[in-house]
């Protein structure tokens, strides 16, 4: 096992520096520079120095290995865009708003629409579950940014029991941790109806029911079990998703969080947080593939020993 | 008597706890820019964070009015030559931290800004001609030949290399850098509310970086004009998008915010009256690459100057956003003039004798173009797409086209502008100072444009350095000229702003000016400090 651990973890860092080398090129690659843009252009001489000021008049390798060398420290450089502070303090401050949000609203949403699910699947081609069904596909059709903006209608234009937006005081996360929630629910409410029907239909569960087994211990302690399965499998991107911020969810109700940073650390040039945003979920994808790989090999032995007997 | 006594304390008490204390006015405004960078405006322009423009002291300022007031400066005046300007310092002017502001602090500010890399050195060079400033900026002599020099902790010299009579406009946007804070902390020194040191009616209170939120408050220092009549000013990028600053308007969290095309009507019939209109004073236009195919053909370009219908498509697809725009400069600008705009006809069949007289009647044979435009928000982003759209339409039905339409980051856009990657560009232009020398200098010497034209660009040249307006005003409309009959450009609208704005709040920063426009936030440092709650 230790084995195996140390091979995946090889298999991470050379994934790391490949991720790390595309992503510089490619940041390199596209036209125009932090100074470019203005409606008036900068002069060649004043971007030399701005340039300079920052460090990109050195060549390309010397950029890359300078900067892969402050990463292993943990030093991920200056933002451009803030610069009164590193990459890590912005990170510190902008990711706690976001994972508060996303954290929230799939730990709301998913159970929500496990429940939806169910009762969906359960109630097949009742008016529950057509209601069940409309309502996920609402969820998942209508944009995010609709779903906010009727949100603060109601709640704070016309009721106004709630502010508009702000991420102050806990009361103002309650409307947009509910808008995000929308999407793990609609999300989760199609998964777990069309899985647990998937279950429902298999010749075990006739078995189970021939058997004798109650209705309550055969949906809980066999459908519903064998139905999570797939459920786990969305779970993980769905969870990195929403460490990564939301950007309209963000946007509509002002919350300081991490999603506008990845639009305009690209827009902006600003290398030095765009590098530091992609090596960020990078390292997240890969560390949770290595904990799911870990689970699977502890639950599987043959993958461990990469399906050959011993 | 215990009674009485009882009594006559509750009065004192209530007495007390309601005289003196009075309610903090705090206006709760959109902010315009997002960054988080440097709140100085003398570090850099198009990524600074904030309103520098509250805080700092520019030599001079434009009202609603656009009349130019005396902020620092208390007088100026030029040389019988024109090339050097005095401006006199007021008495008593300090900064924040009770340190005296001195035209050292001035020159100081414009020394950096020409020898450390600075994004609006254009303008200095440029607007404010200041003698030797390319040669500082390239490094090819040095910063203290800059023509700028402080005669006195009083007074600040101008130095120009040809006459400017403009130039008191032009140092508008000249805002002094604490030197005795700047020797201790360097740059930094503007990216942290806590060292960040002010000369102007208002200091930062507090300074959000998750969001850029600022909370100016009154400067107990200040004792220039312009004093902020209200107590604090919560500032919040985040509220500068409609989408999210309506909302907050109606839910009560902010004091006015502004309005995009589909909240027009709404706003009109929930809030009448209450709608603020401006004219931006800005312009978008066509722009071709000269010197290629198929537009290095004048009876190209003059097709597409006849092919464009500007009334109908403000009255349409650009209703309320925007007015025709028929030349260069907008509307009450200095040196907008009718015989130029008089010329910015719709004329289907003329526009179609220039196609075939280029060598493409009804379209035949003219390949297909691609116009680039920039991906925007604020007004540019309402009216390009609805624009290009009305235009790509109107193209194909007069002159038989295909015009194939692009968005693009602004980076992007501008490399592709520089670099000639394309022939055909949508591109604003709002103006950075209120003189005709600002829109003329777009396409001058090259520019951003690279046209080159010599006769306008002695024309202009002529026009920048002549001391009398109305010959001033004489060139600047030959050089206009020059381009309209090289059909250099086709100018297409000006845009305007629309806001609702609180009834709680008024002021002469809210109120319409005499051309029935109210700049508000365009103009930051008057309109924060003429807004009462």
């Amino acid at each position: 096992m230790i084995v195996y651990i140390l091979k995946r973890l090889a298999s991470i860092a050379l994934t790391f520096t490949v991720v790390s080398v595309i992503v510089f090129l490619m940041m390199h690659a596209v036209p125009g520079g932090p100074f470019d843009g203005n409606d008036m252009p900068v002069s060649d001489e004043v971007k030399a120095k701005l340039n300079a000021s920052l460090g990109l008049d050195r060549p390309l390798y010397v950029q890359y290995f300078k900067y892969m060398w402050g990463v292993l420290h943990f030093d991920f450089g200056v933002p451009f865009q803030s610069p009164g502070e590193t990459v890590l303090e912005l990170l510190g401050r902008a990711w706690p708003p976001s994972l508060i949000l996303g954290g929230a609203g799939v730990l709301i949403g998913a159970p929500l629409g496990i429940l939806l699910g169910m009762a969906a699947a359960l109630r097949r081609n009742t008016w529950v579950d057509y209601l069940a069904s409309a309502f996920a596909t609402l969820g998942l059709t209508i944009p995010v940014f609709v779903t906010s903006m009727l949100l603060i209608l109601v709640f704070a234009v016309w009721l106004d029991w709630l502010p508009a937006s702000g991420w102050g005081k806990p009361y103002s996360w309650v409307l947009p941790i509910v808008a995000y929630a929308t999407i793990p629910l609609a999300t989760y409410a199609r998964y777990t109806r069309s899985a647990m029907l998937d279950v429902l239909n298999k010749p075990f569960v006739t078995v189970l029911r021939a058997k004798g087994l109650s209705e309550r211990r055969i949906i809980f302690q066999h459908v519903l079990r064998n139905a999570a399965l797939p459920m786990v499998t969305v779970f993980l991107p769905m969870f990195i998703g929403t460490a990564t911020g939301s950007i309209f969810v963000e946007a509509m109700f002002r919350v300081p969080g991490l999603g506008a940073y990845f639009v305009s650390s690209i827009n902006l040039r600003d290398y030095a947080l765009e590098m530091a945003l992609i090596l960020m979920i990078t390292m997240m994808f890969c560390v949770s593939y290595l904990i799911s790989d870990i689970l699977y090999a502890l639950l599987n032995p043959r993958i461990r020993t990469g399906g050959r007997r011993g | 008597m215990k009674s009485l006594l009882k009594l006559a304390g509750a009065v004192l008490v209530g007495a007390v706890l309601s005289g003196p204390m009075q309610a903090q006015t705090t206006v709760y405004s959109a902010g315009d820019s997002t960054s988080g960078t440097y709140m100085d405006y003398m570090k850099t322009v198009y990524a600074r964070a904030g309103n520098p423009e509250a805080v700092q002291l520019p030599l001079t300022s434009f009202d609603n009015n656009y009349d130019l007031n005396g902020l620092a400066a208390e007088s100026w005046s030029q040389s019988e030559d024109g090339l050097t300007w005095t401006f006199k310092l007021r008495d008593g002017l300090v900064w924040s931290d009770g340190e005296p502001l001195k035209a050292s602090d001035y020159i100081f500010a414009l020394q950096r800004a020409a020898t450390t890399g600075y994004d609006f050195a254009w303008y200095w060079g440029y607007a404010g001609g200041i003698a030797n400033w390319d040669a500082v900026t390239k490094g090819e002599a040095d910063v203290a030949t800059l023509g700028i020099k402080a005669v006195d902790d009083k007074t600040i010299e101008v130095t120009t290399s040809a006459p400017k009579p403009y130039l008191p406009g032009v140092v508008s946007l000249w805002y002094p850098v604490p030197k005795h804070v700047w020797d201790k902390l360097g740059d930094e020194y503007a990216a942290n509310v806590e060292t960040l040191v002010t000369s102007g009616p208002f200091i930062v209170e507090s300074w959000e970086k998750s969001n850029n939120k600022m909370v100016l408050v009154k400067s107990p220092t200040y004792t220039g004009p312009w004093q902020a009549m209200v107590d604090r000013v919560e500032i919040d990028p985040s509220l500068g998008a409609p989408e999210v600053g309506l909302p907050a308007f109606m839910a009560g969290e902010s004091d006015f915010s502004y309005l995009n095309a589909g909240q027009i009507p709404f706003v009109e019939q929930r809030f009448p009256g209450q709608i603020a209109k401006n004219a931006v004073f800005a312009v978008s236009y066509l722009s071709f690459d000269l010197s290629s195919a198929p537009f290095d053909n004048i009876n190209v370009r003059k097709a597409f100057q006849y092919a464009i219908n500007r009334d109908e498509m403000t009255a349409t697809v650009l209703k309320d956003l925007a007015i025709p725009g028929k030349s260069l400069l907008p509307p009450g600008y200095p040196g907008y003039n009718d015989t130029i705009t008089a010329q910015a006809v719709f004329d289907p069949e003329k526009a179609k004798k220039f196609m075939a007289d280029a060598g493409y009647p009804n379209g035949e044979g003219f390949p297909e173009v691609e116009i680039w435009y920039r991906d925007q928000g604020g007004y540019n982003g309402a009216i390009t797409a609805p624009m290009l759209q009305y235009l790509q339409a109107q193209f194909k039905d007069i002159l038989g086209i295909t015009m194939n339409i692009k968005v693009m980051p602004t980076k992007d856009w501008m490399a592709g502008l520089l670099e000639k990657k394309n022939n055909l560009f949508l591109a604003p232009y709002e103006y950075d100072y209120l003189d005709p020398s600002n829109f003329y200098g777009i396409f001058y010497n090259g520019g951003r444009h690279d046209h080159r034209i010599a006769a306008y660009d002695e024309l202009v040249a002529k026009a920048d350095s002549a001391p009398v307006w109305e010959d001033r005003d004489q060139l600047y409309r030959q050089a206009e000229q020059v381009l309209i009959d090289n059909a250099s450009f086709v100018p297409l609208v000006h845009p305007i702003t629309n806001a609702v704005v609180s009834k709680d709040l008024k002021g002469d920063g809210t109120l319409p000016n005499k051309l029935g426009f109210a700049p508000l936030r365009q103009l930051a440092l008057y309109f924060y400090t003429h807004i009462e709650k």
